[in-house]
C-alpha cells in the first residue's frame, strides 16, 4: 500500500515535471524548426516537422540580403555598442564593487544605497533623462549615446560588492600591503585575479543587458545605419505580410518577409548571446581560491 | 637587524569601551625571538598588526630601531609577516607567491629567482616551486609562508599563530624548525601563540599578556620560577601550577585542613588571606598523618612521570575555594584512585600571592 502511494507519487512528480518542461521547449522547438519550412508548410505541417535544408537556406539568404543587408548592419551596430557598453561596465563597475567592499570612507553606505535604489529602478525610467543628458553633450546619435549609459551598472557593482566582500580574506590582501604592495597593485596582482568569475558574471550580464536593450536605442538612434538588432527586428515585424495583411497585398512586387524568415532573425539575434555565455562560462568556475588560506 | 620597541602603544577597537591593547610597553632587542602568549583576547594579535600596520594605534608609539612607524604604511616598514592562515595567493605558484614582495620592490627578475631558489632550498621547497597553493599538504603551505618571509630578508619578522593549523606531530617538528631558522637567519622576530609549551620552547623572552595589558616579559626559566602574579604563574606550565587559597596563620599557612609551615617573612601577616602557588613537581607523596592529605581522583600516567589529580580534604568547608591540586609522582609509586594520599611540600618552592590583586607576595 505504502509503496504503491509512493510509486504514485513518483509518477505524478515525473509528469509535472515533463508538462512543466514542455510547456517551456516546444515553443522553442517550433522556433529552431520554424526556418526550415515555408510559411505555409508552418500552418499546414506538424508543429515539429523538419522541412527541408534547402528552404532554411533560402530562408536564412532572404534574411540576411533583405533591405540592402540591413540585418548585417544591426548586428554589426548591435556588437559594437554591446562589447563597448561591456568594457565600459566591467571596467567601473569590478574597482566601485571593491572600493565599496573593501575601503573606508565618508559616503560609503550612502553609495551602496544609492547603487541599490538603482538597480531596483526600472531601466526605462532613466532613459529620458539619460536622452536629455547625451543631446546635451552633443551625443545624439553616436554609438556613445548607447555606450556611455552602461559606465554605471549598480547590478555588476552590487555582485562585485558582495563578492569581495564576502569571499576574499582579508588577510590575503594584508599580507599583499606588508609585502610592499600598494592599494592599486593590491588591486591589480591580488584582488582582480582572483575576482576572474565575477568579472566574467558582470561581464555577461551587461552584455545581455545591452543586446537586448530596446527602449534606450529606441531613443537614442534615430537612422536604419544606427539601429541595433533589437530596433530592426521591430522593424521586421513591421515588414511581415501575416502580420500587416492591409500593407501587403497579396501580388505586390515589394519584397515581403514571412514568419519563417522573422524565426530565422530571431535566432541570428539570439546566438551571439549565446556564444558570450559559453566564453563567460569558462571563467565562471569555481574554487579559485582554494588553498589560500586554512580556516 | 633592528630592535623593535613599544611606548604605551594602546588600541580601543571602534565601538568598545576598553582597550584591546593596553599602554604596551615592551621591547624587542636586536635578533631576538620574542613570543607573545596569552589567552584569546588578550591584546597578542592585536599588538602584532599594530606594528605590521595592519592596526592603527590610538596612543603611544612603536618604534623600529628607534624611529617611530605608526604613521608609515605596512609596505613601508620593511617587515615580513607569516599569518595564521598563510594567506597564500591562491593564483601564484610558490616561486611567484615567494617572489611577490621583491617583484614589488623592483628587484630584477634573476635576482628574484636567485633568492626564492635559495629560501626554497632552506625550506626544502624546491620541488614544489612550481606547485599552487591548493596543490600542497598544510606544512608545505606553512613553509612557503615562511619562505614568502625568508626571501625578503627583512628587518623584522611576525608570525601570528603559525603553526595553530598543523597536527600535533607536525606542529613539534615545525616549532623546532622555526626556532633553529630564526637563530640562524638572527631576524629580531615578534611571534605570537596561545600556546604556553610553544612559547616556553620557542622564545629567547616570553611576554604573557592578558585582558590587553603586559603582565611579565622575561626569559621562560624566570617566568617559570618566579612569576610576578597567579595569572603568569598560572598560565605558564603544564600541568598549570596549583593555586590554592590560603590564611596565613601563626604556624604558616591553612590550606583546607593542613597548615604549611612558611619559610618566607610572611608568617608575620596573621589572618591575611593569600593564593598559594605550588608547582605539581613540589608537591612529594609523604607518610600518612603528615601534609597536606587528598584523595585521589585520577592518575594520569605518561610514561616517564604521572600526574595525580585529587580533592583536598577538609576543603569542602569552604566550597568557593578550590580544593584540587595535581602532583608529579614517580609512576611506579603512583596511588590507586579513591585513595587518601599526603602531600609533602618541598622546602622553600611554595610561591604566595595576594588573594585580592594575585600579585606576588614576597
Amino acid at each position: 500500500m505504502a509503496l504503491n502511494q509512493r510509486h504514485l507519487m513518483r509518477v505524478v512528480g515525473l509528469a509535472v515535471l515533463l508538462i512543466v518542461t514542455a510547456f517551456f521547449v516546444v515553443p522553442m522547438i517550433w522556433l529552431f524548426l520554424a526556418p526550415t519550412k515555408t510559411d505555409g508548410q508552418l500552418l499546414t505541417e506538424s508543429p515539429f516537422a523538419f522541412g527541408s535544408l534547402s528552404t532554411l537556406f533560402h530562408t536564412f539568404h532572404r534574411i540576411i540580403t533583405y533591405g540592402d543587408d540591413s540585418l548585417v548592419i544591426w548586428l554589426k551596430n548591435s556588437a559594437i555598442y554591446s562589447f563597448g557598453g561591456t568594457a565600459l561596465a566591467i571596467v567601473a563597475a569590478i574597482p566601485a564593487g571593491y572600493g565599496l567592499a573593501l575601503t573606508h570612507f565618508i559616503g560609503r553606505r550612502a553609495l551602496l544605497s544609492i547603487t541599490l535604489v538603482v538597480m531596483i529602478m526600472p531601466a526605462t525610467a532613466l532613459v529620458l533623462p539619460l536622452f536629455l543628458e547625451i543631446n546635451k553633450l552633443g551625443l545624439y546619435g553616436t554609438i556613445w549615446s548607447l555606450i556611455l549609459p552602461f559606465g554605471f551598472f549598480p547590478f555588476g557593482v552590487y555582485l562585485t560588492y558582495i563578492y569581495f566582500s564576502s569571499t576574499i580574506p582579508k588577510d590575503l590582501l594584508a599580507a599583499a600591503r606588508i609585502d610592499g604592495a600598494g592599494e592599486w597593485n593590491v588591486f591589480r596582482y591580488i584582488a582582480l585575479p582572483l575576482a576572474r568569475p565575477i568579472v566574467a558574471l558582470v561581464g555577461f550580464f551587461a552584455f545581455v543587458a545591452s543586446w537586448n536593450n530596446f527602449f534606450l536605442p529606441f531613443v537614442m538612434t534615430y537612422d536604419n545605419s544606427q539601429y541595433p538588432l533589437q530596433i530592426g527586428l521591430q522593424q521586421l515585424i513591421g515588414s511581415t505580410a501575416s502580420f500587416n495583411p492591409a500593407n501587403y497585398s497579396a501580388g505586390s512586387s515589394i519584397v515581403v518577409l514571412h514568419r519563417p524568415d522573422l524565426a530565422m532573425a530571431v535566432i541570428i539575434a539570439v546566438a551571439p548571446v549565446l556564444i558570450v555565455f559559453l566564453f563567460a562560462q569558462r571563467a565562471l568556475v569555481s574554487g579559485m581560491l582554494a588553498g589560500a588560506t586554512k580556516e | 637587524m633592528a630592535t623593535v620597541t613599544f611606548e604605551g602603544a594602546t588600541r580601543f577597537y571602534p565601538k568598545t569601551e576598553r582597550a584591546a591593547v593596553n599602554g604596551l610597553d615592551l621591547e624587542v632587542r636586536d635578533g631576538e625571538l620574542l613570543v607573545l602568549v596569552g589567552p584569546s583576547g588578550c591584546g597578542k594579535t592585536t599588538t602584532l598588526r599594530m606594528l605590521a600596520g595592519l592596526e592603527h594605534v590610538d596612543e603611544g608609539a612603536i618604534l623600529i630601531d628607534g624611529k617611530d612607524v605608526i604613521n608609515l604604511a605596512p609596505r613601508d616598514r620593511d617587515i615580513a609577516m607569516v599569518f595564521q592562515n598563510y594567506a597564500l595567493y591562491p593564483h601564484m605558484n610558490v616561486a611567484q607567491n615567494m617572489g611577490f614582495a621583491l617583484r614589488m620592490a623592483g628587484v630584477p627578475k634573476l635576482e628574484i629567482e636567485r633568492r626564492v631558489r635559495a629560501a626554497a632550498v632552506i625550506l626544502d621547497l624546491e620541488e614544489y616551486l612550481e606547485r599552487k597553493p591548493r596543490q600542497l599538504s598544510g606544512g608545505q603551505r606553512q613553509r612557503v609562508a615562511m619562505g614568502r618571509a625568508i626571501v625578503r630578508e627583512p628587518r623584522v619578522f611576525l608570525m601570528d599563530e603559525p603553526l595553530s593549523n598543523l597536527d600535533a606531530q607536525l606542529r613539534v617538528a615545525t616549532r623546532a624548525e622555526i626556532a633553529a631558522l630564526q637563530r640562524n637567519l638572527a631576524v629580531t622576530t615578534l611571534y605570537v601563540t596561545h600556546d604556553q609549551v610553544e612559547a616556553m620552547t620557542m622564545g629567547d623572552r616570553v611576554a604573557v599578556m592578558k585582558d590587553g595589558f603586559l603582565q611579565q616579559c622575561d626569559t621562560p626559566r624566570t617566568l617559570y620560577e618566579n612569576p610576578t602574579n597567579a595569572f603568569v604563574a598560572g598560565f605558564i606550565g603544564s600541568p598549570a601550577m596549583n593555586l590554592l587559597e590560603g590564611t596565613i596563620e601563626p604556624g604558616g599557612v591553612r590550606i583546607g585542613a593542613t597548615v604549611v609551615p612558611v619559610a618566607n617573612g610572611l608568617h608575620k601577616a596573621v589572618g591575611k588571606s593569600v593564593i598559594a602557588g605550588l608547582r605539581p613537581e613540589s608537591l612529594a607523596l609523604a607518610a600518612a598523618g603528615t601534609g597536606i592529605p587528598a584523595t585521589v581522583r585520577i592518575v594520569e600516567e605518561l610514561g616517564a612521570e604521572a600526574f595525580v589529580h585529587a580533592s583536598l580534604v577538609g576543603a569542602d568547608a569552604v566550597p568557593q575555594k578550590p580544593s584540587n591540586i595535581i602532583a608529579r609522582v614517580e609512576p611506579r609509586a603512583a596511588p590507586g584512585k579513591g585513595e587518601l594520599v599526603h602531600f609533602q611540600v618541598k622546602e622553600g618552592s611554595m610561591l604566595f600571592f595576594d588573594a585580592a590583586s594575585g600579585e606576588r607576595l614576597r
